[in-house]
Parts: structure tokens; sequence; C-alpha cells
């Protein structure tokens, strides 16, 4: 195998249940040895995803890649290479948390016994319990331990973090950053953009089952506008028309508008004929890209629809 | 809904009542959500009263008939199983022989699901927190716990009382009848309400409930044993079913027994609501015992998860397996002699043969199988279940292909269902009494093997095709195909349409002769089926929940 080879390339993914199209033309892809966050509001098609990345659902149509392998015919072979996290994780109620874990890490090729007591610690996890004791977050942390005491290629964790309180939250956080420093590839599925700014190489943005956006996290940075406050000596209004400015909100002689960074020097020129007061400029968030994608673009604000150009 | 009439009753009721505030309203809202289990258990234990003692007056009309059955009822295993016969010269004391331990232990039974049902199991729902935060006594829902259940026993004590009178049966014999069963009742009410305070999980509740129940009747069935003559032992002092027992109604007709039936039961309701308001919710007083921290070597083969996760079920079906067996063989020429072979009943029931035994033989061969294609059915249920609700995810989204998942479930009932065939069979003959060799009824079960397979690839089929619905037709189907073996000939089916289902297709060995055909055919149904759901399974979308 070599090292070219992507974890996971997915390319015009389809995919319809009865009532819903799931999935409809959906690209993703992860190289080896990045983490790449899988952004998406709920029943956008990131579980569908990586269900047929597991071999569980079959796609209707598109091309999906796991390790180089094909995610359906070669499922056996290439499960032992991998480890996964479900999003609602549901075990086998008469056995302890400590079976389960050992029992999901054989079927992922085997786990390291003292990562495993490591990862217990550092989980706070009773292996001793019965699973039908457990709540959703003890067993999601059954399935996050397996999945990290193993020495998987290529991690698939959907929403691993959705059961689990902040603290176990920043574990989890150290954990993968280690499983980077190794080398080793993510695919970190989630609807909380803060988690994935903190630990994502790469991010690819979904809505309905379609790819919105992907690229490195910097790049989108890039794309995005940086948003500008100013106080001119008169009424902002003067500002209607500058070529650069978008999303102008005009209060008196108080101004914020959107630049992107192509254009922010052409704009500070214009601005310096009305002797701006005060000015600040701040980089776009990584929320801010989100957010933008994740709402509907009807419900925007109607204020930075007329008042922009 | 409910809320509404809740609120204005708690608003009724003064807030300085304490600890008792909104008992009634626990009342009700217990009431409305048992109805239907209080109805049924205290209808049908009292209506056991006239149909066993018609029977017995049947059996024994005469007094002399009643006192020779006097001179053999004390046997060891009558004594230890319903109790030792004090007064087995009388109707009522006959009538005690055969009913009041199946009534007593009955409502033990119900006692102590019923209060777990809405007490622990409650509290481990999280559904106890949320009556917490209304304004309620401290003790009102449990002491309405206790009261409700409490009652069914007093109910059912009454009637069966009343039932005894009714059968003209001495006043004083009947009331304690129904009292000394009552009693033992209210003692399985404190008693489980000490369990569901002990255990933190209602499971743990109701186990450690039947656990008292099973050695308190030990501890009795060695008293009654050892007893001399009809003076009870001491020993049987030591378990409250003994007290209950030394009321012996029709006999000293005894009451003081009663009072320390009851007191136990004051006791221990007390001592648990104590508990209850000295610990935290959903905690126990025993600590929920740790199971092993690692997977054993075996746990993590295929196979070895599998009869892990069976192992339970598996053993419960083998035990079946064997107390049928024993059972069809023990009453097997019984049953041969009470059959009138003229009776168009019996000829459609065990079918047209010079031998009634054999006939017997062939129907009880029949009752194995359908027992072992129940629990083959079962089984494979279960690979349903798995992928609905449960961790089948996790397991494909391991190295384990489908074929060898579905497998691992397909080789246990396989191998489970032969084991019940060849077990059940071979102790028909076994317990017979020498009327046939074992290996034969084993040989007459066995036969069914591929009529049990051929369920399996229906369900098996069904699975791959149908999942969502796999399990109820699954039954249906399985319910139609006993019904066509079973009575096909009752509603005068032609004899071809009852071949052409699985359990009518096998030869009633040993009424009828050995033929190869039809389980060839079964077999080969059997596998294109199984065939077909596995390979549609294997390309299908897994469906969950
Ligand atoms: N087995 C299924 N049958 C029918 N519809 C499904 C099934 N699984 C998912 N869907 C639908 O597909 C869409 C995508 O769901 P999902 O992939 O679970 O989203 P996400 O994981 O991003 O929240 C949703 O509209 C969901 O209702
Ligand atoms: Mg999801």
């Amino acid at each position: 195998m070599s090292t070219t080879v992507a974890a996971i390339e997915v390319s015009s993914l389809r995919k319809r249940f009865a009532r819903t199209l799931a999935l409809d033309g959906l690209n993703l892809s992860v190289d080896q040895g990045q983490v790449t966050g899988f952004l998406g509001p709920n029943g956008s098609g990131k579980s569908t995803t990586i269900r047929i990345l597991l071999g569980l659902l079959r796609a209707d149509g598109g091309n999906a890649r796991l390790l180089g392998g094909d995610p359906w015919h070669d499922a056996v072979a290439l499960h032992r290479r991998i480890a996964y996290v479900p999003g609602d994780v549901s075990l086998w109620p008469n056995l302890t948390g400590g079976q389960a874990i050992d029992i999901i890490a054989r079927l992922h090729g085997g786990a390291d016994k003292v990562k495993r007591e490591e990862l217990l610690e550092r989980f706070q996890l009773d292996p001793t319990k019965k699973a039908r004791s457990y709540s959703k977050g003890n067993r999601q942390k059954v399935a996050l331990v397996s999945a990290l005491a193993t020495n998987a290629e290529l991690l698939i964790l959907d929403e691993p973090t959705s059961g689990l309180d902040p603290l176990m939250e920043e574990v989890f956080t150290e954990c993968i950053q280690e499983i980077k420093a190794q080398g080793r590839s993510v695919l970190l599925s989630s609807h909380i953009f803060t988690e994935v700014e903190k630990l994502c190489d790469t991010i690819t943005i979904i809505r309905d089952g379609r790819t919105v956006e992907a690229g490195r996290l910097n790049e989108l940075r890039h794309l995005q506008r940086s948003v500008v406050a100013v106080s001119l000596d008169r009424d902002a209004s003067v500002l209607v028309g500058t070529p650069g400015v978008n999303d102008l909100v005009v209060d008196g002689k108080h101004a914020t508008f959107t630049v992107s960074e192509a254009e922010l020097g052409a704009v500070l020129a214009a601005l310096s004929a009305y002797s701006p007061h005060s000015l600040v400029s701040k980089p776009p968030s990584l929320e801010a890209i989100f957010l933008r994608h994740y709402s509907d673009p009807l419900q925007r604000p109607v204020s930075t629809r007329t008042a922009g150009i | 809904m409910s809320a509404s009439p809740a609120a204005g009753d708690t608003a009724s009721i003064p807030a300085t009542n304490g600890v008792l505030t909104g008992f009634g309203l626990c009342v009700r809202l217990l009431l409305r959500r048992n109805w239907l289990r209080l109805l049924i258990w205290a209808v049908l234990l009292p209506l056991m009263i006239p149909v066993v003692y018609s029977s017995q007056q049947a059996a024994f009309p005469t007094q002399t008939a009643r006192d020779s059955y006097s001179q053999v009822a004390n046997t060891p295993a009558v004594a230890a199983m319903t109790g030792l016969p004090y007064s087995s010269g009388s109707l009522g004391g006959i009538l005690v022989i055969k009913i009041w331990m199946t009534l007593a232990i009955s409502l033990a039974f119900a006692s102590i699901f019923l209060l777990t049902r809405n007490g622990r199991a409650d509290e481990e729902a999280g559904r106890t927190e949320l009556l917490r935060a209304q304004a309620l006594g401290r003790y009102a829902y449990s002491l309405a716990n206790y009261a409700v259940v409490g009652s069914l026993s007093v109910v059912t004590g009454l009637l069966i009382a009343l039932f005894s009178l009714g059968e003209k049966l001495p006043t004083a014999g009947s009331f304690v009848m129904g009292g000394s069963v009552a009693g033992v009742g209210l003692v399985f009410v404190g008693i489980g309400a000490l369990c569901g305070q002990l255990s933190s999980t209602s499971r743990g509740a109701n186990s450690l409930g039947v656990g008292f129940l099973a050695v308190f009747y030990v501890i009795r069935a060695v008293a009654d044993v050892r007893a001399d003559g009809s003076r009870s032992s001491g020993l049987s002092w030591l378990s409250p079913i003994g007290w209950a027992q030394n009321m012996r109604a029709f006999g000293d007709n005894n009451w003081w027994p009663f009072l320390a039936l009851l007191a136990f039961t004051v006791i221990s309701c007390a001592v648990a609501l104590r508990v209850e308001t000295h610990r935290d919710l959903g905690m126990g007083l025993l600590a929920e015992r740790p199971g092993p921290a690692r997977a054993s070597a075996f746990l993590t083969t295929h196979v070895g998860l599998v009869l892990r996760l069976q192992r339970t079920p598996l053993a419960a079906w083998i035990v079946g397996a064997v107390v049928a067996g024993l059972f069809f063989g023990g009453v097997a020429t019984a049953m041969a002699g009470l059959l009138d072979p003229s009776t168009p009943w019996a000829k459609a029931f065990v079918g047209d043969s010079q031998n009634m035994l054999n006939s017997v033989l062939g129907i009880f061969g029949l009752f194995n199988a359908l027992l072992a294609a129940a629990f083959a059915v079962q089984i494979l249920t279960t690979a349903r279940s798995q992928e609905a609700g449960g961790p089948l995810e996790l397991e494909l989204a391991g190295s384990v292909s489908r074929l060898r998942w579905f497998g691992g479930h397909v080789l246990v009932a396989a191998a489970g269902s032969a084991a019940m065939l060849l077990l059940g069979g071979w102790l028909t003959g076994a317990s017979s009494g020498g009327v046939i060799s074992g290996l034969t009824t084993a040989g007459a079960s066995f036969a069914y093997w591929p009529a049990v397979l051929l369920m399996m690839g229906v369900f098996t089929f069904l699975y791959g095709f149908a999942p969502r619905h796999s399990v109820s037709i699954a039954w249906a189907i399985y319910g139609a195909f006993l019904i066509l073996a079973l009575f096909g000939r009752l509603f005068s089916l032609s004899e071809d349409a009852i071949r052409a289902t699985p359990f009518g297709a096998v030869p009633r060995m040993p009424a009828e002769k050995f033929s190869l055909t039809p389980m060839l055919a079964l077999t080969v149904v059997a596998l294109v089926l199984g065939a077909l759901g596995i390979w549609r399974f294997s390309t299908r979308d897994i469906e969950s929940e």
C-alpha cells in the first residue's frame, strides 16, 4: 500500500431512502495522516456517508474508496485497519463494558493492553459494570476506548462527543492530538464547529447531502471576508457604492461592513478620504463560515442584504 | 391528560399532612396502571377453587374413597411438593393438598413482581424522580404501592373464602383457607418491598424476591417431609410459608399464625420505607455485582460471543426439552389408556392407528418438534433485534462478514434444536417405564429436524427480504403450521394438505413408517430459502430502527 493513497476518497456519492434523498452528490476526502472535520447540521447525511464507508449501506451512485479499497467488497479486510465510533452506541446489555471493549477492539485488529488501561483511567470508565447500566456517555466511552486502544490506520468517529461532559471532551481532544502526532488519519463528524476548529487540518461542510465547502482550515479563512467597523467624520452612508464594501450597515457616522482580503487595500485607501476616527478589523471565524452555510439564505437578516451592494 | 386531575387532587390535600400527602392520588395512579394485572390475578386464582374442587369431588365421590385415599396420601413426594396432608379424609383437606400451595406461591410471585414493577423498575427508569418532584409526602408513593399490591392479597383471599363457601365447605375452614393464602401474599409484599431497597435494578429485585421464595419453599419442604405423622416439624416455623400452612384450613383452623404473617408484613414494609427515605434516589443497599473487566479469549471469537449472548435462552430451552421429555414418557401409558380410539376426536388428534400407545408417542414426538422449532426461530430472531436496536453495526464495522455473523446464529439454532430433539425424544422413551426404548423415540423426534430447519429457512428468507416484519411474520407462519399439524384433521382438512405443511409432512413415528422423501424435500426447501435469505442479507442495507 502506498502512502499516496487517500485514507478516504468519496465523489458524487448518492443515496436514497424510501422517501428521503439522503446524499445527493457528496464529495469528501481525507488524506493520510490528516484529521478531517466532517461538519453538517443534523440530518445532513454525515452518518449515512459513514455507514456507506463501512459497508453497512450500499450507495446508489458515485464512488467511495476506503484506504484504497472498495468499502463494500473489501469490507472485512479493510475493517481490520480502521476503528469506528458510532453516533449512538448500543452494546450487549448482559456484558460488561470491559468485555465489550475487548470484543470490539478484537474486531479491529486487537487492543494495546497498556493503552487500554491508560484510556480507562483517563476516561474514568468502570469496565466491570454491565452495559445495561451505562448512560449514553458511558456507552460512547466504551466505543471510544476500544477505538483509541487499537493501532488502526484510520479512525472514523461519528459525533463521538455528543454524550460526553466538557471534562471528557477535553480528554478526547488530547487523545486525537496524540493520534494526529502519530501520523494516523481521522474522520471526525460533528455538528459542533469549535470541536472541529481545535483538531482538524481540513474540513468538509455538507448540507442536505451535498458538499458546500471543503479545504484546509486556513484556506477557508482566506476565502472569507473580514468584518470591519469604522467611525467616520461624516454620515457613513457615503460608503454606499464603494467597490469592495459588502454587507454594509450604516448607523449615523458608524458603519460595519465585510471586505475580502484581496480588496482590503483599495477599501482602506477609499476610507482615508473620510478621515476615520476608529477602525476595527476582525478576521473571519470558522463559526462565520459555518453559520453562513448552515443558515438558510432566506432567513438572513434583511438589513445586511438591503444595505449592502 | 392525567396531569389535570392530578394537579386538582394535590391542591385539595392540605400541605400540612406531611409524609402521606398525595397518598390517595398515588393509589389511584397505581390502580390505573395495574388494574388489568390485578384483575387477572384476583380472578384467576380464586377460580381454581371451584375447578379443582369439582374434579376432586368426581375423583373421590364417597367417604370410603376419601378414606382409602387418606391411607396413601402422605408420601414424601406429596409432602415435599404441596405440604403435609393433615386432613386427607375430607374434601376440604383434599382441596388443600391439591391447590393451596399453587395458590400461595402464585400470589407470592404476583406480589413480588407487581411491587417491583411499580417500585424499583420505576425508579430505575427515572419515573420516580418525576413523582418526587411533585408535592408528595415522603412515604406516599411507596406506601400506596404496598397498599395496592397488598389489597390484591386481601381480595384474592376473600374470594377464595367465598368460592369455598359456595362449594358448601365448612365456614371456618373456608375463611382460614382464604386467610392463609392471603397471608403468604402479604408476607411477600413485605419481602418484595425489602428487595426493592436492597437491589438497584428491577431484575435484581425480582431475582432476590424469587430467591427468598425458593429458600422459604425449600425450608418448609424439608420440614413437611420430616413431620411426625400429622404433627408438623418445628423447622416449619423458620419459613413464613410454613406459618401459613400451620393455619391448617379445614383442619385445626388456627388464626394466630396469621398474626405473625401480618406482623412480618408490617415490620418489613416499615423497614423498607425507612431505608428508602434514608438513601439516595436510584441507589440500592447492595452494590451491583461487578462483572469481569476483560473478555475471555473464547468470548472474543464469533461463535463464543453468540453462545454467550444466547446462554440463558439456550439453557432454558434445553431444560424445557428435558422436562417435556420426562413428562411425555411419564404420562404416555396413562394417556393411551384414557383415549378412546373409537371417538372421532381421538382419531383426528392422534391419528388412525391400531396401537394407541404408538399414536400417543407419535404426537409427543410432534410436541418435541414444535418446542425445538420455537427455540430455533427465537434464536434466529435475535439477529433481527441486534440489527434493529443492538450492536450489529459495531460488529459489522469490524472484521466479521455478514455471512459469518448470521452463520453463528444459524449454527446455534441448528445444533441447539438437534440437541433438544434428541434429548427430549430419548427421555420420552427412557422415562416411559420400559414400554418403548429411548433410542426409538429419539429417532422419532429427530426425524423432525428437517421441519425445524425449514422454519429456520423461512425466517432467514424473511430476514433477508423483509427485515422489519421478519419476526412477526415468522411467528405467524410458525403458529399456522402448528395449528395445521395439530388440528388440521379436526378441521377436516385433506390429508394431502396436512402433508404439505412441514410438521405434517414428517411421519409420526413409531405409529407411522419412516419415509425419506418428505425429509429430503423439507431439507431442500429449507436450504433454498436459507440461501436466498442469506444472499439478500449480504447485499442489502443494514436497517436499524
Ligand atoms: N435508514 C434510514 N431510512 C430512512 N431515512 C434515513 C435512514 N437513515 C437516514 N435517513 C435520513 O437520511 C438523512 C440523513 O441522515 P443522517 O445521515 O443520519 O444525518 P446526520 O448524521 O448528518 O445527522 C436524514 O433525513 C435521515 O432522516
Ligand atoms: Mg448522525
